[in-house]
């Protein structure tokens, strides 16, 4: 920005030469009997670049302020198309081209001046080397402002960036990299669909790292719905993000059909709501053989749209009774929620850690225990990490494709498939899967347990009724707990016994911290109150943590100096979980015991892990028919293009970093 | 400027004013019964007190709402317009628009072209994105050829390194976490507050009523 | 820190917003300006102001997700005065300048920029141009770089990833880019490709680099204070958190110490 140009100054001492000019021409030429032309201002023409001093430029505001901008006044170029007192042949050639211009308002605007372009590129000057700048030794600021001439007229380009070029050549060697780029990265991405010899990498494991808990404590609590319960599932993701989340949402989806829940979805974005249908009707399509399809209005509730973004939210949070009366047809749904907190669980499928953001804030924000577990795409990883790690109220995140395999591995195991891409085998053993979660042992989780439960083969579609049933609300009903006894095959509820259970009961009049680690540096999961039991796993070296068992599968540690250990037999947790549960209503069950740790001080709340599912839900078949053709190769595609893309930033960037130094020495040299 | 458009004016930002002052006073007491001790009634006070921003907040979401008519006028006079001018990417447009509604329409409400055509190309457009990011992410020398292009690319190559699955590269994968964890999470952080200090300071612009629009 | 006192500091957190813009203004309007940072990416705007006038081809103008109406109404307000100045500036141009939106919220709030920038308004109507969806707004705006041919684009606004699109294309065709985005994703990208690049909260203040106005100078400043006393705090807190680590670190020492830094300093600025 030239800040010592003043254009007010300038265009003064322009006009006046420019009235004088017009005086002494006046008396000759073909002017004389031209009659002043209607609506022309006896303004000047604007100076030609050539007589623009070093061509500086002027500031913005004083730019706003010159005459020929002011409401109603023609623009430069036309003032030139409509000077009609000089003949043409006293016009200096770039005048002319200007005149040009203006003249033929039809010319598309790519349209170069005339002369301009062909004076440099003419080939007295290419053939020099270095073109037409070094041709005439300018200076560094002459050449830019010839590069800048270059731009505006349309010459070719010798620069970079300079943003006013207009013609691409029609090929050039500087494509070649990006095309050998781009071709490498489709190549090796085709590569696993053509042949499985380039696989490369590992595939998912088939259980979440136990680094990561998140994504188990989401799997363990869509695992723990039963019919009774209704899930609200937001779809905050559009086709974009289609190849990413996809795959995802079908699996929560028929996760939670398997279980025989219901799904409302709900979401900010119009299409959205019309892509979750259109993936329930791909469910509804695999489902071909099965005696009962997904309905919407029975099965399933598509929830009118919520506009506005975070206040679409907020009026979700606040008013829900009026948002779940209208389907997104806006039919009405016959549903009669009042708020929504009657919802079991909330999933949020997001594909932007703004949406991530507008949930925490607009609906984990408000009163109530609501819990929110997250799946996202990559993009809005990071973000949705950092809010699980600070918040207990939030659950994951389960992130991308390579989440989504992993869930789907877990499903399958569960829901009684075997392994991926293995033949199914009718003659494979007993799966032996576990259930329960009383155990000393640190290194295992919840689930490997001694308590075992025996399901039937697995089959190619196993029955609902060869697998034990989950159990509604599994740890907050008066379904007894699981004890070091196996339990039988064909019932879901495990024998109470007198089976004791080693419990530590908070005894802080103070909230006490509950940490992933036992250290004080360790990260708070959640708070605990006076009162509270929790099912102890064992202790650290010197016996001052504890390591208890959140629900949800949720290992953690608490200070052993806070709580006081006890012995509490399986009927008594049971009774404490009854006497939780008779509280509040069935549907506000789970909530009420809310991992989070934030309810009633006033009673004695009972946290232990909840019995796994034995195995599979009411409708295995709602698993077992996924289609998983692709799935592998997309994820060794992954793999190679991530590789791929390495090696062309690397390479690229090295060739840029060299290019840069060689200019350098050479500005320095010359 | 007259008269009557400098009380249009006036009259505007006061309207401004008002409404900002009186849904953020709404928000502050409306949610927030404890404000009002323990006393009886104060619940049913402070929800009298929440209703003008539940009310304000509800013609908001109404007229966000609205204005995807607004949009789809502007679409279509844009385009029309556009079109007379010879733009052949107007024509594809309305070509595509007319086609989808008549579809819509014809097939009673039939949805199936989103699957079809919509995300079939949005997944193309995505996958052309990496093409673009690829060839942005090997130039960055090129345009930032500074010790800040080199770390961004440096972090760019460890990142990627990170998320591949390859067991030899398990030190990486650290390195990867603990670069996502700190400071890509202090950097969105620190972006986010900048926004939010930006925002503040508009939104106090234009509840004193002094944005441009409330000045004529 | 429960809800309604972290409420309550909001609220005084905006009055003292409103009281620093006042005191600001007031400055501004005796005259005592404070000379400005430099934002480097402010730089090339008047360069491609004057390519648009005398290349007759429009700027580009893109709002991105921003709307009015909902979290994002304050990015989209300060957007509108970024490029109210920005138009201001160009309007000699025969070409008037492309706003586009993906939001439809943001239509009139383009078109009313337009007409109060442009003298008579222009032909504000139709050069709003609305695109809903991130992909489908990244697809048009290419487009309308091969059609219309402007001369830079000014992508400030509400991206993700879909910003490379945008500037590939940009670049390709020779039209300079200047980017900027609220969120991470969109922001990356415009670092790594954008040919100017603004960041975070520097969008709230581009209106006062980008004009004269007092009002918007006076943003600026505000904007100024608070990112100071905001690195100050987070400054503040980190020391203490380290001093916390450190047991055998003391006030005498510390003082010591600064003292020490405080002589060496002043030397050296002496020298200099």
């Amino acid at each position: 920005m030239d800040e010592e140009f003043n254009w007010l100054k300038y265009s003064e001492s322009i006009e006046a030469s420019a009235q004088e000019e017009e005086a002494q021409s006046s008396r000759r030429g073909l002017r004389r009997f031209l009659p002043r032309l209607p609506g022309r201002p006896s303004l000047p023409s604007r100076p030609s670049l050539a007589r623009l001093p070093r061509l500086r430029l002027p500031s913005l505001p004083r730019l706003s302020r010159r005459p020929a901008s002011t409401s109603g006044q023609p623009s430069a170029a036309e003032l030139l198309g409509g000077q009609q007192e000089r003949p043409l042949d006293d016009l200096d050639d770039r005048l002319r081209a200007l005149r040009g211009r203006s003249v033929v308002t039809t010319q598309p605007a790519n349209q170069a001046l005339y002369d301009v372009d062909d004076i440099l590129t003419s080939p007295e000057l290419q053939s020099k080397p270095g073109g037409v700048i070094s041709a005439a030794a300018l200076s560094k600021a002459q050449q830019q402002q010839v590069e800048m001439l270059r731009d505006i007229v349309g010459g070719p380009e010798q620069s970079q960036g300079t943003g006013g070029r207009r013609e691409l050549p029609a090929f050039s060697l500087s494509a070649v990299p990006r095309l050998l780029g781009r071709a490498l990265l489709v190549l090796v991405v085709c590569l696993p669909f053509v042949s499985s010899d380039y696989a490369e990498g590992e595939l998912p494991p088939a259980e979440f790292h136990e680094d990561r808990p998140g994504p188990t404590a989401f799997y363990n609590l869509l695992d723990n719905i039963s019919g009774d319960d209704t899930i609200l599932v937001a779809f905050e993701y559009g086709p974009t993000a289609a190849g990413e989340l996809d795959l995802l949402a079908e699996l929560l989806l028929r996760h939670i059909f398997a279980q025989r829940a219901r799904p409302l979805i709900v979401s900010s974005n119009p299409i959205a709501i019309v892509h979750a249908q259109n993936i329930i009707r791909g469910i509804n399509r695999s489902l071909a053989g099965a005696d009962a399809q997904l309905l919407h209005g029975e099965d399933y509730f598509l929830l009118r749209y919520l506009p506005g973004g975070a206040l679409g939210l907020r009026e979700l949070s606040q008013n829900f009774a009026d948002v779940v009366r209208i389907s997104a047809k806006g039919l009405p749904t016959g549903l009669e929620f009042e708020a929504l907190d009657e919802m079991t669980e909330i999933v949020l499928i997001a594909e932007s850690a703004e949406a991530v953001r507008n949930w925490v804030e607009q609906v984990l924000s408000a009163p109530g225990g609501r819990r929110l577990l997250v799946t996202t795409g990559y993009a809005a990883q990071p973000l949705a990490q950092a809010y699980a790690d600070s918040m207990t109220s939030i659950v994951g995140p389960v992130t991308g494709i390579r989440d989504a395999f992993t869930y789907g591995e877990k499903l399958a195991k569960n829901f009684g498939a075997l392994l991926p891409n293995a033949p199914i085998d009718p003659e494979a053993g007993p799966e032996v899967l576990p259930v329960n979660v009383v155990s000393d042992s640190q290194a295992e989780l919840p689930r490997a347990t001694e308590a075992q439960i025996e399901v039937a083969p697995a089959t190619a579609l196993p029955q609902p009724t060869a697998t034990a049933p989950p159990t509604a609300s599994p740890f907050m009903t008066a379904t007894p707990p699981p004890t070091e006894t196996p339990l039988p095959t064909d019932t879901p509820a495990p024998t109470a016994t007198e089976a004791t259970i080693r419990a530590v009961e908070v005894i802080s009049e103070q909230s006490v911290n509950i940490r992933r680690g036992p250290t004080t540096v360790d990260e708070i999961l959640g708070l605990g109150y006076q009162g509270d039991i929790f099912e102890v796993l064992g202790t650290n070296g010197d016996g001052s943590w504890y390591n208890i068992l959140l629900p949800g599968g949720v290992r953690a540690w608490i200070a052993a100096f806070l709580v006081e250990e006890r012995v509490v037999t399986a009927s008594e947790f049971a009774g404490g979980q009854a006497s939780a549960s008779a509280d509040a209503p069935p549907e506000r069950a789970v909530l009420q015991l809310d991992f989070s740790l934030r309810l009633s001080k006033n009673r004695p709340r009972f946290y232990q892990a909840q019995p796994p599912t034995s195995g599979g839900g009411d409708r295995p078949e709602l698993i077992l028919s996924r289609d998983r053709g692709l799935e592998v190769p997309r994820l060794q595609a992954m793999t190679l293009g991530t590789l791929a893309a390495i090696l062309v930033i690397v390479f690229g960037n090295t060739i840029y970093a060299a290019r840069g130094l060689m200019r350098r020495r050479n500005s320095q040299g010359s | 400027m007259g008269r009557g458009q400098r009380y249009g004016i006036a009259l505007s930002a006061f309207v401004a004013f008002a409404v900002g002052v009186v849904t953020a006073l709404s928000l502050l007491l409306g949610d927030n019964p404890a404000l009002f001790g323990e006393q009886p009634g104060s619940a049913q006070l402070a929800g009298l007190l929440a209703l003008p921003a539940d009310v304000l907040l509800r013609l908001a979401t109404i007229v966000v709402a609205l204005s995807i008519v607004i949009g789809i006028a502007n679409l279509l006079t844009v385009h029309v317009g556009r079109l007379a001018r010879g733009k052949a990417y107007s024509a594809v447009m309305l070509a595509s628009f007319g086609f989808t509604v008549f579809w819509y329409v014809a097939r009673q409400g039939d949805t199936s072209l989103l699957e079809a055509v919509q995300v079939p190309i949005e997944s193309a457009l995505a996958a052309l994105l990496c093409l673009s990011l690829l060839h942005g992410g090997s130039r960055v020398l090129g345009k930032r050829a500074d010790i800040w292009g080199l770390l961004f690319v440096a972090v760019v190559v460890l990142v990627l390194l990170g998320s591949l699955p390859l067991a030899e590269l398990a030190p990486v994968q650290a390195w990867r976490d603990w670069l996502m964890r700190v400071p890509v999470g202090a950097g969105a952080r620190a972006l986010l507050l900048g926004i939010a200090l930006g925002t503040v300071v508009t939104g106090v612009r234009a509840l004193l009523g002094q944005d441009r629009s409330f000045r004529g | 820190m429960d809800q309604t006192t972290l409420q309550v500091y909001a609220v005084l957190f905006v009055f003292a917003t409103a009281l620093l813009a006042y005191t600001a203004r007031y400055f501004q309007r005796r005259g005592r300006r404070r000379p400005q940072r430099r934002l480097a990416g402010m730089g090339r705007i008047a360069e491609w102001t004057s390519r648009s006038i005398e290349a007759n081809r429009p700027l580009h103008l893109a709002l991105g997700g921003a709307a009015v109406g909902g979290d994002k109404t304050a990015i989209a307000l300060a957007e509108a005065e970024f490029f109210y100045h920005v138009i201001e500036g160009a309007q000699a141009s025969d070409v008037a300048p492309i706003i586009s939106t993906a939001a439809g919220s943001s239509v009139p709030l383009g078109q009313d920029t337009l007409r109060r920038a442009l003298p008579e308004g222009g032909d504000s109507l139709s050069r709003v141009h609305w695109y809903p969806g991130e992909l489908a707004y990244a697809a048009a705006v290419t487009a309308t770089m091969k059609e219309d041919e402007p001369a830079a684009h000014i992508l400030a606004g509400s991206f993700g990833a879909e910003l490379a699109l945008m500037i590939d294309s940009a670049d390709r065709r020779g039209q300079g880019s200047l980017a900027l985005s609220d969120r991470l994703d969109g922001q990356a990208v415009a670092y790594a490709m954008a040919d100017e690049v603004l960041l975070g909260e520097e969008l709230f203040a581009a209106a006062g680099y980008a004009s004269e106005d007092g009002r918007a100078q006076a943003d600026a400043i505000v904007l100024d204070v608070w990112r100071a006393l905001v690195i100050m705090g987070v400054g503040i807190a980190l020391l203490l958190e380290v001093a916390k680590r450190m047991p055998w670190l003391n006030w005498a020492l510390v003082l010591s110490v600064s003292a020490i830094l405080l002589v060496f300093g002043l030397l050296i600025y002496r020298r200099r």
